[in-house]
């Protein structure tokens, strides 16, 4: 690690280059092929996620005395990056996204007993895991959510509703962020929220996937929750606290969803060149015309960029510094580059792009997912406009 | 729906337009420019007849309409022509109904459409006040300003030169002229027209002949950068056979004929009373002074260096490009009215 006064160091450890190439290795044993069967048949991804499970990277950022190896968000993110460029795209990010780092608060906040009962299950991928924050009235507004936890002796019961919950089909268990004092009642908009760490009970959680755009191996899913009994010990660190430790994880989600656009343009800009050099038309080869040529190289330039950003952004957080503004504004690079780049592969294919033979569609739906997940790209600049820039608050 | 121009629009276009590259080519133009008078010009403008065109006869013009404005302003446009002071004339109609041999404007900031500004006004008329920045001023012979009377907005005309003071401020673009004018106690009279509509009829006339002004510079640079590429030659071959130079021309093409269309039927929704006319005048000078101010970009990227210099035409009309996306309110600003328009939150 740089030393206080040391040149910058742009170079990777030597650990950080060998998770590059041994999940590269590792992912290329799952060809777009596979990829493109698994979304058509909104399949979850079982055999990749078991392969990364046994290859022991579910684990990358759990404490070694949780069965994990203890990395930090800069390796999780080039973990990410990699699974998303080999053409996994989000589909194979988001079959793990939460299990890498979704964890964290249980981590740092929840009692012994609840993590020596799911780590380890958690890192061997036994058990899944999904993440229920959103909900449809409340949208990124968290605080106004009204999913409601009610005490009762030393159980909660829970109703409301979540939407866009990833994984939630194929998940054993969610974190729940619930409320336990409604809003109007609550001295801070930010008090009464309460996160649970519980088993999904199918018969009191009606989980619907919703139809969508891409990522189809991956369900989103809306949650109607009816009479959730939820025992104490399920409760993640202390009651009406929830917000706090959810906000623990917001940059890091940012870091790694800015990962996996990155990889995702990376793919997409590897196909495109593929392409360019391949196809013939007017006796030559298309990337020779300057108007597909120049978007390429642009968008080579700005994952680029994006990607030094989000280098940044991790290794701030790595060294505990803080890093909102590189967080936010490595998310919003990354997707817009990604997203950029794969539109630009889409063109560069031309009408072949446009059938899902050649995957860039694909990437192509996924990619602009992440102009508006986790968060939208005009609540990123919210942030910096007010958080960075000190402008009024315009929302 | 007529989607072409008469055949005697036409050939008025035409006909200006020889004339133009007669009298105001690019070598007389730089001379008004450096000596800072407009006057010669404004006096071959009338001179020729060309002054009264697209004001009805009955207000003291030789007819034609808002189309025949806008084909004026374009031509005037094309040629970098001096033009603030037929401009600023052609806006005070509205508000006074009648057309003269002498150059009028309206005392209002240059960079909005004409408003209400901040000029006191005594129970005898008098005026007095600082508006700055005011378009055509130096021509001018008579104002037309807007200012609160005792019960509501009144319009009222100027014409009392000595006690009036004209400070002219530089522009980047020397082709117009704004100045910054005093009134001491200046005399005027109550005009007829009622204020609201007056204002708002110059603000729209005002947004369509900005736009048409914009279109003929982007014509113009358009022009210049196909020529230019087709004689510049770089790695053996003239630097128009690059695609990203090819793609550059042919994106300014699509953005001057959309412009054209836009604006020739801004034109006629005007002249013909459309309902929505002054959405239609908001859309051009949002659209279209935008696009310009892009297109003189794309200009001066294809032209390189030689763009960038003094002596090279370019600067021209790069310029009253510039100037016309801020003229009369910004892009921005009509924007914001196409949205009040709407029924948005």
């Amino acid at each position: 690690m740089a030393q206080e006064g040391s040149d910058v160091d742009f170079e990777l450890t030597e650990d950080q280059q060998l998770i590059r190439t041994a999940v590269a290795e590792l992912s290329a044993k799952f060809d777009d092929q596979y990829w493109m069967e698994k979304d058509e048949n909104h399949e979850f991804p079982t055999e990749f996620y078991d392969a990364f499970a046994q290859g022991g990277w579910l684990g990358i950022t759990t404490p070694e005395e949780h069965g994990g190896q203890g990395f930090g968000i800069t390796e999780a993110s080039l973990l990410l990056e990699e699974v998303s460029a080999s053409g996994a795209g989000m589909n194979g990010a988001s079959s793990m996204h939460l299990t890498i780092f979704g964890m964290h608060p249980v981590i740092v906040h929840g009692s012994e007993e609840m993590k020596k009962e799911n780590l380890p299950r958690v890192v061997n991928g036994e058990l899944h895991v999904c993440f229920g924050v959103t909900e449809p009235g409340a949208g990124l507004d968290t605080t106004k959510i009204t999913t409601f936890a009610k005490r009762d002796g030393s159980d909660y019961v829970v109703n409301g509703r979540k939407v866009w919950i990833s994984k939630a089909q194929e998940s054993e268990k969610i974190l729940l962020l619930t409320r336990t004092a409604k809003f109007e009642d609550s001295p801070k908009k930010t008090d009464g929220l309460t996160l649970f760490f519980t088993d999904l009970d199918r018969d009191r959680v009606d989980i619907r996937p919703i139809r969508k755009m891409g990522r189809n191996a991956v369900t989103s899913n809306e949650l109607f929750i009816d009479d959730l009994r939820i025992p104490e010990e399920h409760r993640v660190g202390e009651e009406g606290q929830g917000f706090k430790y959810i906000l623990d994880g917001l940059n890091p989600e940012r870091m790694l969803v800015a990962s996996e656009a990155l990889g995702l343009g990376r793919a997409a800009l590897r196909r495109a060149v593929r392409y360019g050099n391949e196809r013939e038309v007017f006796g030559r080869p298309i990337g020779m015309n300057q108007g597909l040529q120049f978007p390429l190289a642009d968008s080579l330039a700005r994952l680029d960029a994006a990607e030094l950003v989000l280098r940044k952004a991790t290794w701030l957080y790595d060294h505990g510094r803080p890093c909102a503004r590189e967080a936010n504004t490595a998310k919003y690079l990354c997707a817009d580059a990604g997203f950029e780049a794969a539109d630009r592969a889409l063109q560069t294919h031309g009408g072949m792009g446009y059938s899902e033979e050649y995957h860039v569609a694909r990437y192509f739906r996924e990619a602009r997912l992440l102009r508006i997940a986790p968060l939208s790209q005009e609540m990123v600049l919210n942030f910096l406009g007010e958080h960075v820039l000190g402008l009024p608050r315009s929302y | 729906m007529e989607w072409k121009l008469s055949g005697e629009q036409e050939s008025y276009q035409q006909t200006l337009r020889e004339w133009l590259v007669a009298v105001a080519g690019p070598e007389p133009v730089r001379a008004w420019f450096e000596a800072a008078d407009p006057g010669p010009f404004n006096q071959r403008l009338l001179g020729d007849g060309w002054w009264g065109v697209g004001v009805t006869e009955d207000a003291g013009g030789q007819g034609g309409g808002v189309v025949e404005l806008a084909l004026t302003a374009e031509e005037l446009g094309r040629a970098a022509a001096p033009s603030a002071a037929w401009l600023s004339s052609v806006l005070t109609v509205p508000a006074t109904g009648r057309w003269g041999d002498t150059p009028s404007c309206w005392l209002t900031p240059a960079e909005g459409p004409p408003r209400v500004v901040d000029v006191a006004v005594d129970g005898d008329g008098l005026l007095t006040g600082t508006v700055p920045r005011v378009l055509g001023a130096s021509s001018a012979t008579s104002f037309v300003v807007a200012v609160r009377g005792a019960s509501a907005v009144e319009l009222r005309l100027v014409d009392d030169s000595d006690a009036v003071t004209i400070d002219l401020r530089k522009l980047l673009d020397r082709s117009r002229d704004v100045a910054d004018v005093t009134l001491r106690g200046a005399r005027s009279t109550l005009l007829e027209a009622g204020a609201d509509a007056a204002l708002a009829d110059a603000a729209s006339l005002s947004a369509v002949l900005v736009a048409a002004d914009a279109l003929g510079a982007s014509q113009r640079m358009l022009d210049m950068t196909v020529a230019y590429s087709l004689q510049r030659r770089q790695f053996g071959v003239p630097i128009g056979s690059f695609q990203a130079v090819k793609h550059t021309a042919a994106t300014m093409e699509v953005m001057v004929e959309a412009s054209r269309s836009a604006v020739y039927f801004a034109a006629a929704s005007i002249e013909g009373s459309d309902v929505d006319s002054r959405l239609h005048a908001a859309a051009v000078k949002a659209q279209v002074t935008a696009d310009a101010s892009i297109a003189a970009d794309a200009a001066l990227t294809v032209h390189g260096a030689i763009g960038y210099t003094w002596e090279y035409d370019l600067q021209l009309f790069y310029k009253r490009a510039k100037l016309d996306e801020y003229l009369c309110g910004d892009p921005h600003w009509w924007n914001e009215q196409i949205a009040i328009g709407l029924a948005l939150a």
